[in-house]
């Protein structure tokens, strides 16, 4: 067993638990930094993981920059320029969003031994993990008001995609396709919602996801 | 090959390098044209360049490092470029001046892409040789002629008609994917030559689903909602790119698909015929009952891809019979009708075009006149109404003879395929002279008599530029008609590389074309006499002239001349129970009756009947349905938490 990949893991579920948990969304945004960085490297601590060409290393490191940088510093942007009130205003509370979270591994544990993947050892764990981060992104779009919060329950659920790449494939492929979309995908999807952020704060001095109903037909 | 692929670029550099000089219009249409133009003509001779090789020539690549694009070009191929190459710079001439109105350059600009990649997704489609390369240029092609369709998208009308075409040229995609599905799935190979070592049952269902496909593309008759809807909708000059070359792009799947699967069955023959002499009957039928220019001659498209496929279906015949006369004449008449009805529907379109351009008026009943006022329109107009009727000495007769003559040959056959082919006649026969009462009824009644409305301003004669395509159209029909056999060889040329000759007898027509060269030049040079004859006879005598449907009156008056719907309305209604005619009248009742009206209108059982069984229906639910769009974004992601979850525990 590889400690490395163990402790990266586990503060990843960490973080999840503490993402449902947490009532500030600046702490938010900072939990989200420390999970990006942690996706990003746990990949490298995987024990069949081959050695790394040119490209694999400007892809981790350009990886590690949008992940752990980039996108954490455009959401503290929005966060202060949108100015919103710096609660998370969640509809399932704080408490009951955790005990969701314990049941979640519990489920993705239960889903990694269902699929009946052959995995070895750091992947069954890694899948577990991953899928953890997937439903808890998911729940936290579901469970919050707040359109900065779907942006982030997003960005969780981009991690949790791109673990499960991570834990299926073995990174035993040479070309980094299937990442680089991901990661596109998300720049471009948090850019978007900055914008949409901004200009629905414009139109209703509000950025709760409630008030969007009224543009529906 | 080679030579095809720069036309490729060309045809596509056409619609690119026009985009960022639109602020000089004048300039980005002549480039547009010119490098269409020049992209044609290349492309023309890389088909003639390889017209008499034996080998088929391929190419292929890897796009996106996994899928694989092989084009072939092989003979058939080259029956159906031949008319996309020859018609699409005629078309970009006429519309050089017919989109000469006031529209933000941005928007011809995308208009002048979409046509290039529209003519470029046509030649990809003929070229392709695998499952990518088909699928890719076949949605390419869709989506082209989608954009080309809603170039007046301000208008509601023409935004319905692209949905409703984008709907069927989907549904239409969906199944012939399907059919490559299955076709892959017994084969296991994305390449087209091996999908002949499927079995019988797949190739049949294959081939079923293809012909829904290929047959909503090609406007077979109850599939063929769209193009009524379409045609109208679209500018002049598409409507004439795509009735003239788009659809055929239907029958050239389908051909390919028979020929790829090699199954002689005789049920694909029967089944293709019979859809063929439906859509041929019917769709004249509709046309004579319709009233606006456009859609008119949108449903004598139908007509005439319903002759093309009557001719198909007894080549097809005739492979399951092992008749290689009736295989030759079934499909050169077919092939050579589809360049054919490309030359005069683009020309018909082109006139249609002029006339609305010019009269601000679709409405048979109201135009009228029209001859005096536009001679090249008018006389161009009626070489193309001559042609699509079938009459000598123009091509139309051409194809349409040999087509009955591969019926003929069937007539010899056992058992029931002898009375498909005597229907066959039949149909022909009605379609023919159906065909050529609704000419007259157009020609009669938009070029001929008075105008029956008074004109705000005189008409003039529509632009030069598209005077001069609709003449070069007319001198093809002609020259077609009393050159027929290079043209004849040339669509029995498209089976050299699909159908092993047969032993024994070297020329499957004989000496046919030549007699029929013959004949068509006999029947102009009788026609001349004639009207030299009376020429002469009638030289010293005083001959007085009545307006045209004066009917013998001294001051007739335009409203009593004909119209549209009472000089067809017997034709139409001899067709009662498949076309539905609605009447609005108010009957005269009393001695001194007031004021009273009359209208009819032709409604197609197809679209009736669409509407009836799967519209209606799908409304409802919908309808019912409702309550789950209910705009919370939280309860929405709940639903796809909950199908994830479902779809990871349950399955």
């Amino acid at each position: 067993m590889n400690t490395g990949i163990d402790v990266v893991l586990v503060v990843i579920l960490l973080s999840v638990l503490l993402s449902l948990a947490s009532s500030r969304m600046m702490a938010l945004v900072k939990i989200m930094a420390l999970q990006g960085a942690m996706v990003s490297i746990a990949p490298l601590l995987l024990d069949e993981h081959s050695p790394l060409s040119n490209e694999g290393i400007l892809f981790f490191q350009l990886m590690f920059l949008i992940k752990a940088a980039l996108i954490p510093g455009l959401l503290y942007l929005a966060v202060t320029k949108v100015a919103i009130k710096r609660e998370v205003e969640p509809i399932v509370g704080y408490h009951a969003s955790l005990v969701v979270g314990l049941g979640l591994i519990l489920l993705s544990a239960y889903i990694t031994h269902h699929l009946g993947i052959s995995l070895t050892g750091d992947a069954a764990l890694l899948l577990i993990a991953a899928i953890t981060t997937l439903g808890g992104g998911l729940f936290l779009m579901m469970s919050r008001t707040k359109a900065i919060t779907q942006v982030i329950g997003y960005l969780m659920l981009e991690n949790g995609i791109y673990l499960v790449g991570t834990a299926l494939t073995g990174q035993s492929h040479s070309i980094y396709l299937v990442e680089f979309g991901v990661l596109l995908d998300l720049l471009v999807g948090v850019m978007i919602m900055g914008i949409i952020l901004h200009n629905i704060n414009r139109t209703f001095d509000d950025v709760d996801t409630a008030y969007l109903g009224q543009l529906k037909d | 090959m080679e030579l095809v692929l720069t036309a490729l670029g060309l045809i596509l550099a056409g619609g690119l390098v026009p985009l960022p000089m639109q602020r000089w219009s004048t300039g980005a249409r002549a480039t547009h044209i010119a490098l269409l133009a020049a992209g044609c003509l290349t492309g023309m001779i890389g088909l003639f360049l390889t017209w008499n090789q034996e080998a088929i020539s391929a190419f292929s690549c890897t796009w996106l490092q996994v899928l694989p694009l092989a084009l072939a070009l092989d003979s058939l191929t080259a029956v159906f470029l031949l008319p996309v190459f020859l018609l699409a710079p005629i078309v970009a001439l006429y519309g050089y001046q017919y989109l000469d109105r006031d529209v933000s350059p941005w928007q011809t600009g995308a208009h002048q892409l979409c046509f290039s990649l529209l003519i470029a997704a046509m030649v990809l489609v003929t070229l392709a040789d695998n499952l990518f390369a088909f699928a890719l240029a076949w949605e390419l092609m869709s989506l082209a002629s989608y954009l080309l369709v809603l170039y007046d998208h301000e208008h509601e009308e023409s935004r319905r008609a692209a949905t409703l075409y984008l709907l069927f040229t989907q549904a239409g995609a969906l199944m012939i994917f399907a059919a490559f599905g299955l076709l892959f799935q017994a084969t296991g190979s994305f390449t087209f030559a091996q999908w002949g070592q499927a079995p019988h049952a797949v190739k049949l269902t294959a081939f079923f689903l293809a012909l829904v496909g290929f047959g909503s593309k090609a406007g077979v008759m109850p599939l063929h909602i769209w193009l009524p809807h379409a045609h109208p909708a679209a500018p002049s000059h598409v409507s004439a790119l795509m009735s003239g070359v788009m659809i055929k792009m239907g029958v050239y799947g389908l051909l390919r698909l028979y020929f790829l699967l090699d199954e002689p069955a005789p049920v694909l023959a029967r089944t293709v015929l019979g859809l063929g002499m439906i859509s041929g009957v019917l769709g004249v039928a509709y046309a004579l009952g319709k009233h606006d220019i456009k859609r008119l001659l949108a449903y004598h498209s139908i007509e005439n891809i319903g002759i093309i496929l009557i001719g198909c279906g007894l080549g097809m015949l005739g492979i399951a019979s092992h008749n290689p006369a009736m295989t030759a004449f079934g499909f050169a008449g077919g092939l050579l009708h589809v360049l054919n009805h490309a030359l005069f529907k683009s020309l018909l379109f082109m006139g249609a075009g002029a006339i609305i351009q010019k009269t601000g008026c679709r409405h048979l009943d109201q135009l009228g006149g029209l001859m005096r006022r536009m001679p090249v329109t008018g006389r161009t107009f009626l070489t193309g109404s001559v042609a699509i009727a079938g009459l000598p000495p123009l091509n139309g007769f051409v194809s349409e003879l040999l087509i009955y003559c591969a019926a003929f040959q069937g007539v010899r056959l056992q058992g029931p395929d002898a009375l498909l082919a005597m229907a066959a006649i039949l149909a022909l026969a009605l379609i023919g002279g159906l065909a050529s009462a609704c000419f007259t009824k157009v020609v009669g009644i938009v070029f001929l008599g008075e105008p029956r409305r008074p004109l705000s301003s005189p008409i003039a004669e529509s632009g030069l530029s598209m005077r001069a395509a609709m003449i070069v159209l007319a001198l093809a029909c002609v020259l077609i008609g009393l050159w027929p056999e290079p043209f004849i060889r040339m669509a029995l040329h498209g089976l050299r590389d699909l159908v092993a000759p047969a032993a024994g007898s070297p020329d499957p027509l004989g000496s046919l074309p030549e007699n029929l060269a013959l004949a068509t030049r006999m029947f102009l040079a009788v026609f001349l006499l004639l009207a030299a004859c009376r020429h002469l006879v009638y030289r010293n005598k005083p001959v007085t002239q009545g307006a045209t449907w004066g009917c013998g009156f001294t001051r007739p008056t335009a409203r009593i001349q004909y119209t549209g719907t009472s000089y067809a309305r017997e034709v139409v209604e001899f067709h009662q129970p498949f076309v539905k005619i609605r009447t609005v009248h108010k009957p005269i009742t009393k001695i001194f009756p007031g004021l009273t009206h009359y209208a009819s209108t032709v409604e197609d059982r197809a679209e009736i009947g669409l509407h009836r069984l799967l519209v209606a229906p799908i409304l409802r639910v919908a309808d019912k349905l409702r309550w789950i769009q209910h705009g919370h974004i939280q309860l929405y992601i709940g639903y796809i938490v909950l199908t994830i979850a479902v779809l990871l525990l349950v399955v």
